[in-house]
């Protein structure tokens, strides 16, 4: 059995070189989506954020940017199992992958059987009735 | 006890513990279960393995479904597919005599004329062939579709497979052991069976193994990714490696009768008599010459079938029960009877002889299931067990190869004649191996049939065919549970336009408000007040970084590098060839970054192509897609200002925002990017904000311009506002290989820039005439409204010469405007002569409202 719920999480951007997305990406929630930026699911400090990566590039750009993005989460046992459903992407036992989830570009933060699901706003109605739809009966 | 009765034709036929439909049938008497695809021959069981296209029929409403490995249930319905009146009594088994008439291929080379005849023969070909009838008024059944990720998948449970899961399980690798069938359901009673069911007690404990019986490996793809369907999901395994231990079919030989019911492979035979306690005829013939031909000899005589003959070579004389004679070295010439097997003829020392029965049993070798391996060539693909043999080369001296598509020996012998001498291309002519079976039982028989006819020179190119997915048949639906076609993005606004009673519709892989109420309603309001519109859809992208000048300088065509901060521009994105890929306003930001908006359908594309403009010229740059982030509210008309100011904490007179400026301010307390855009014709702001207040802004806006009567307009609406202005839809007005010139845009390209994408393929065009251009036109005459002659062929007498994109009836002009393609001829586009439909044209210059702009910068 799996749970399905969905949060405004707080998500800030970090763009800039990889020396100073470097610096970010083991902060908590840290998502590194290529060498050159990093997406924070949390609260972060965005002053703070920015100060330590403009030490190594002054053009770093650090934004708070939660209004894009919705988080559905898939939790319980059968949390894999309802993801394995919508994409072909391996998870790990915990950390973050990306790409493709029922043909939406998704952001995935994986720790055990939780599985985090960070999709763009524009999108979130449209993957969370997916998601109902193909995994109905694990959430029964 | 037996577990009930199945309903065959309007006939009970009860059913006993453990029985297929095949096996229910077969003891109730039936005997023809199919008729064969042209020559309506009758058919019976064969492979009794689930390969042959024989034992199919139509259960429950199903076709094709195999009933030598379908278990029988109480109330099933069951029919035969083929045959009319009836397939016991099939009048069209006339076609077998008529076989000169029909020969391999005739479909290609007859009923070419004349010409109406084709049409006329295919209807009938299609009626009369076919497997039964599509159930059209079924409900599609719910089924799933899941993704696997294992080190290794094995394919087959059969002995060599569950050993292969056990090794690799046992080096530490996670194991998916798949089966099309129960493990072991399709062996025989015996040492096989046992030696199976100890090794899938040990595979059942090893907990790194999962196994996915009733689940036919039907397809091998790059990754590797191995597709897995069963009756209610499609599961893609993705594996490190692929271990295929199919096993293998028994052989297929083609002779003179093979294809007579009453000949049988020896797996289908001893499953008949040793599992389900039918004898598969009274007097019996058995051709065996391998080992576990002679297992199903013993098996049969364990059953008690009377097995009178036996045909063996030398080595397995002594092997015979005694019960049986035995024949040593004896060779099968064919089969005879008239609807089934009454005797068979074998040469035996020289000398033929007449054996009645009344079945013939084969088990001359092993055609090895190959066919997945085959598909994947560059694959970690490794075969063993029976799969990995090099099988049995199959006799063809007559008879049917191929039993699916009805291909005789004689077919063969024609098409070989006829110049197409490879398995492959005999394979193409012929439709053999591309049946049911997918050339498990044929495939072998076909090759042996090129191979003995080529030059050894030729052999190889004889050799076998290509495999490809599906290796079984697999029904669409269960593929289709694989697709997720439809993607449907919504603004912040989608509840809003809801309750506001919109019409929605796709727009850009959006849903979009086409219309409130009445269209021209909604037109009026911008044009004579102030309208609303969601444009929430558009791409939107901050490009940041040092080099961010440079990078705009090099993707846009035009001038840029002259945009203050504060100030926005029309840009074009061109490709290499100089062709228009996109549009879209760039606005230069404070800090020396850009913002810049595009179609709501091109996001993506512009997403990629900043991204690879950026890394191709090596600048540092920083880009974000703030498409999902940022709503947008598009508000027009005369009294847009007049709307907007008592809400805005900051000037949008004319001098503090200009048109093609832009500035943050505060509407209703939501920060927003106003931009001063004319895309409707009239005074424009376009707010982009925060998508979370997207709802708040539009509330407070609706209810400021309730002095005004503002109205919420949609994209019909918009396109007679923005045809009227002459702005054309790039995804709707330009060709693939258009230009900026054709679309009449040279003025958002700077040919004095030292280099843009695209400018050294424009200089090239620039010698070129045009040979044809995005045109206004004016229509006299035509459909009361204006929009039908969208898509409509523009003439010059009987010369077509363009065609209209885009059309509307247009109050403001009070007839109807359209843009078209417009193809020159001696050079010149025609200005004169031109008429679409029943409407006169006249080309008019665009905008065809408010020429000098004064609207929009007002």
């Amino acid at each position: 059995m799996a749970e399905l719920s969905t949060s405004r999480p707080a998500v800030t951007v970090v763009l800039g070189s990889a020396d100073a997305c470097d610096r970010v990406s083991a902060l908590p929630g840290a998502c590194p989506i290529s060498t050159v930026e990093v997406a924070i699911v949390g609260d972060a400090s965005i002053t703070a954020l920015r100060q330590a990566v403009r030490l190594v590039d002054p053009d770093a750009i650090v934004r708070d940017v939660s209004d894009g993005w919705v988080l559905h989460t898939l939790e319980g046992p059968g949390a894999r199992d309802a993801f394995a459903r919508l994409s072909e992407l391996e998870l790990p036992a915990s950390g973050f992958v990306q790409g493709a989830v029922a043909r939406i570009g998704v952001r995935v933060l994986i720790e055990g059987d939780r599985v985090d699901l960070l999709v763009p706003s524009m999108l979130a109605t449209h993957l969370r009735e997916r998601i109902q739809d193909e995994c109905r009966e694990l959430f029964a | 006890m037996t577990p009930g009765s199945l309903r065959f034709e309007g006939r009970e036929i009860p059913i006993e513990v453990g029985d297929t439909v095949a096996s229910a049938l077969f003891r109730a008497g039936v005997r023809t279960f199919s008729r064969s695809l042209k020559s309506r021959r009758r058919r019976g069981l064969y492979c009794g393995t689930g390969e042959c296209p024989n034992c199919m029929v139509t259960v429950d409403d199903v076709p094709g479904v195999r009933s030598c490995v379908t278990p029988a249930g109480p109330g099933m319905r069951v029919e035969r597919g083929r045959g009319w009146p009836s397939a016991e009594h099939d009048l069209l088994h006339v076609t077998d005599l008529m076989h000169p008439l029909m020969p391999v291929g005739f479909y290609m080379k007859t009923f070419v004329r004349p010409r109406f005849a084709w049409p006329v023969a295919e209807r009938v070909i299609r009626r009369a062939t076919g497997s039964g009838r599509l159930p059209e008024d079924r409900e599609p059944t719910r089924g799933t579709s899941r993704h696997l990720h294992v080190d290794t998948i094995v394919v087959g449970a059969g002995a060599s497979g569950l050993s292969a899961a056990l090794e690799a399980a046992s080096a530490g690798e996670r194991v998916l052991l798949c089966d099309a069938f129960p493990i072991g359901s399709q062996v025989p009673p015996g040492p096989a069976r046992d030696a199976i069911r100890a090794l899938e007690a040990r595979v059942r404990a090893e907990p790194a193994i999962g196994i996915l019986d009733r689940h036919a490996a039907v397809g091998v793809y790059d990754g590797p990714t191995v597709a897995l369907a069963s009756g209610d999901e499609l599961v893609q395994a993705h594996p490190r490696r692929i271990v295929l231990a199919t096993g293998a079919t028994e052989m297929h030989e083609a002779f003179p009768g093979n294809d007579l019911p009453g000949v049988w492979l020896g797996r289908a035979a001893s499953r008949m008599a040793g599992l389900h306690g039918v004898q598969p005829g009274r007097r019996v013939v058995v051709v065996a010459s391998t080992d576990e031909g002679l297992e199903h000899l013993r098996t049969l005589v364990a059953a008690g079938v009377n097995v009178t003959t036996a045909v063996v070579p030398a080595a397995f004389v002594d092997e015979v029960p005694s019960t049986a004679e035995a024949i040593a070295d004896g060779e099968l010439v064919s089969a005879r009877g008239r609807g089934r097997v009454r005797s068979v003829i074998v040469r035996e020392r020289g000398q033929e002889r007449r054996l009645g029965c009344e079945a013939l049993v084969l088990s001359t070798g092993l055609a090895p299931r190959d066919e997945l391996a085959r598909m994947a060539p560059d694959e970690p693909v490794e075969v063993v067990g029976d799969a990995a043999s090099a099988g049995t080369v199959p006799r063809v001296t007559g008879g049917y190869l191929c039993l699916c598509e009805d291909v005789s020996g004689r077919d063969a012998e024609q098409a070989w004649a006829e110049g197409f001498r490879s398995a492959e291309i005999l394979k193409r002519y012929t439709t053999s191996t591309m049946g049911p079976c997918r050339g498990a039982m044929c495939g072998r028989a076909l090759t042996a049939f090129a191979s003995a006819r080529s030059s050894e020179a030729d052999r190889e190119s004889a050799s076998r065919t290509t495999a490809r997915p599906p290796s079984r048949p697999v029904a669409l639906e269960t593929l289709a549970r694989s697709v997720h076609e439809v993607i449907e993005k919504r603004t912040s606004l989608h509840e809003t336009h809801l309750g506001a009673g919109a019409r929605l519709g796709w727009s850009g892989g959006w849903k979009r408000p086409f219309a409130y109420g009445d269209p021209r309603e909604e037109y009026a309001a911008v044009r004579e007040r102030a309208g609303l519109m969601d444009v929430g859809t558009l791409g939107t992208f901050l490009i940041a970084g040092r080099d961010a000048p440079a990078l705009v300088d090099r993707v846009f065509p035009g001038r840029v590098a002259d945009l203050g901060p504060g100030r926005s521009r029309y840009v074009l994105a061109l490709d290499e060839a100089g062709y228009v890929a996109d549009d879209g306003v760039l606005c230069a930001l404070e800090d020396g970054s850009y913002l810049l908006t595009s179609t709501s359908g091109g996001a993506e594309r512009m997403d990629a192509r900043l991204r690879e403009w950026t890394h191709r010229l090596g600048l540092h740059v920083h880009l974000l897609d703030r498409t999902s982030e940022l709503g947008a509210i598009l508000v027009a008309g005369p009294s847009a200002r007049e709307l907007l100011e008592p809400l805005a904490d900051d000037p949008l007179d004319p001098a503090s925002l200009p048109y093609a400026a832009h500035r943050e301010v505060a509407v209703a307390g939501v920060p927003c990017t106003a931009i001063r855009t004319g895309f409707v014709g009239e005074l424009g702001f376009e707010l982009h904000h925060p998508r979370s207040r997207g709802p708040a802004l539009w509330s407070a806006l609706m209810d400021a311009g309730e002095p005004v009567d503002v109205r919420p307009f949609g994209l019909d609406a918009l396109e007679i506002l923005r045809l009227e202005k002459g702005h054309l839809y790039i995804g709707q007005d330009a060709l693939p290989d258009d230009t900026p010139a054709k679309l009449g845009l040279d003025r958002a390209v700077d040919m004095t820039k030292d280099w843009f994408v695209g400018k050294a393929a424009l200089e090239r065009l620039a010698a070129i005439p045009l040979g044809r251009r995005l045109t206004g036109l004016a229509f006299d005459g035509g459909p009361p409204d204006g929009s039908e002659l969208r898509g409509m062929p523009v003439m010059v007498g009987d010369d077509l010469v363009g065609r209209v994109t885009s059309a509307a009836s247009s109050p403001a002009l009070g007839r109807s405007i359209g843009l078209a393609w417009v193809r020159a001829i001696d050079g010149q586009i025609p200005a004169e002569g031109l008429r679409v439909g029943d409407a006169v044209a006249t080309v008019a210059p665009t905008p065809f409202y408010d020429p000098g702009g004064e609207r929009l910068r007002g």
